[in-house]
């Protein structure tokens, strides 16, 4: 059973807390949306080439494709 | 009155009692000082100091709040898929079901590659986890669990051990033996403790350390050899929900989401929570970094899926649709960045295009809820697991 002080402190403690949370969150360093867009399409261009499910790879190079079946007359 | 464990940065003279102590960094009247967590509590135990009211913090938090939203709505002088409109328009992709994993007697929840590109290992509610080789259909391994609902599992970054969790409160690891015969479980090392279910749980960049997400509200990060805790992470008000470590060449942080709807991202090293995004309107089941490891995504309850850049601090896209309205439990990015696979409680999967915001496909196939989409190491396939037992590889 807490005391009504205990309690209240307890509410003054989380308090302080969350200034301490907000005043880190409050101090970070940002950069414009404009700019982490074009770092973000940059990012996707770049690697485009390289992704398997964006671009589709042949058959022959995909462990998972079946190669086609061969018909046996 | 319960003195939280923190993590002290600074070791030395308290600034209060003298006394060389742990020190907690705190402001008295918008000044740093150094306390030591005695006279702490001491001083929150008198209550009111002179000059600090629970008035007077209540009007800092709003101000810092409100702060924060002005300094990240200034930053926001385009949107993504504005800038996203000058680039090629994806065609719908060419994805089928390539193999269809059976032999899970219940609900899969879990799954996870192997960096071999071919192996993976699932978890299911019956308590069973699964090594499967994905080329060959072979199931390699199997072990049971003594509880219900493995909600987690992960591949050891050697491809030696699994790591698995959930309504135990635990997050075990198991070597993998060569012998087929032998039973997994004598080997079995007991890792994390939670105090409630654990969610989510990752190898760090080695088989040396787990990190966990629980329902106990916290994340963790643990030794596997001794099973000691080495660094907790507080700061959800409700469960965690999922956890994902940023790519290796982007530091020591991670991003953890959960059921206050909040996705924070966390500094490994010193338990602190840098950057944190409230956006969704309900739980957050999981979340997947950008392959750069500046941004990340979330999935969602309230049928959306997000998409946050971490340098611009904000929000940046939301992935959505009328027809959209069941959840969204689970996302991972293809290589590039560009496609955000997305599993939904409609037993669907969207493949969304990350900087235009428009879905590119949707993938039919499996019979009940899609509960974890993982794309492979090397790109070329996605591996689906979902409530109707199965799991599917689509390529």
């Amino acid at each position: 059973m807490m005391s009504s002080k205990a309690q209240s402190s307890n509410n003054l403690a989380h308090a302080r807390r969350t200034v301490q949370q907000l005043r880190i969150e409050a101090s970070i360093e940002r950069i414009k949306v404009s700019k982490a867009s074009a770092d973000l399409m940059n990012y996707c261009s770049e690697h485009a080439r390289n992704d398997p499910l964006l671009m589709g790879i042949p058959a022959s190079d995909n462990p998972f494709k079946d190669k086609k079946p061969c018909n046996i007359l | 009155m319960c003195d939280q464990t923190f993590v002290a940065i600074t070791f030395g003279p308290c600034d209060c009692c003298g006394k060389a102590s742990p020190l907690m960094n705190i402001y008295i009247k918008s000044e740093a000082t150094n306390y030591c967590s005695f006279c702490v509590e001491v001083m929150a135990t008198q209550g009111l100091q002179a000059g600090e009211s629970a008035a007077s913090l209540k009007k800092e938090s709003d101000s810092l709040k409100k702060k924060l939203e002005e300094e990240r709505a200034k930053l926001s002088d385009i949107e993504l898929s504005q800038v996203a409109e000058k680039i090629e328009v994806l065609a719908p992709l060419s994805i089928k079901t390539r193999r269809v994993l059976k032999g899970h007697g219940n609900k899969v929840l879990c799954m996870d590659w192997c960096k071999d590109k071919r192996r993976l290992v699932s978890s299911s509610q019956d308590g069973k986890v699964i090594v499967w080789d994905a080329f060959t259909l072979n199931k390699e391994h199997g072990v049971t669990l003594p509880c219900t609902w493995v909600l987690a599992c992960a591949y050891a970054p050697s491809g030696c051990a699994v790591a698995c969790g959930g309504l135990d409160n635990k997050c075990s690891v198991f070597p993998l033996s060569l012998d087929k015969n032998e039973n997994l479980n004598t080997k079995k090392k007991s890792v994390a403790m939670h105090t409630n279910y654990v969610s989510g749980c990752t190898f760090t960049s080695s088989d040396m350390q787990i990190l966990t997400s629980s329902g106990d509200g916290t994340c963790a990060l643990w030794d596997v050899e001794s099973g000691q805790l080495l660094q907790s992470f507080h700061g959800h008000t409700a469960d965690v929900l999922s956890l994902d470590l940023a790519p290796s060449e982007t530091g020591n942080t991670f991003v953890s989401g959960g059921c206050d709807r909040k996705a924070n991202v966390w500094d490994m090293r010193s338990g602190q929570n840098i950057q944190s995004f409230e956006c969704h309107e309900s739980d957050i089941n999981c979340v997947k970094y950008y392959p750069s490891g500046d941004a990340f995504a979330s999935a969602s309850d309230d049928a959306t899926c997000r998409f946050y850049d971490l340098r611009a601090d904000r929000e940046v896209a939301v992935y959505q649709k009328d027809s959209i309205i069941f959840g969204a439990s689970t996302v991972d990015f293809s290589l590039s960045g560009r496609l955000l696979f997305a599993g939904y409680n409609d037993y669907t999967i969207n493949a969304w295009d990350v900087l235009k915001g428009t879905r590119v496909s949707a993938l039919f196939g499996h019979e009940n809820r899609v509960s974890r989409v993982r794309v492979s190491p090397d790109g070329t396939a996605l591996c689906s697991a979902s409530w109707d037992n199965t799991l599917r590889i689509w390529s």
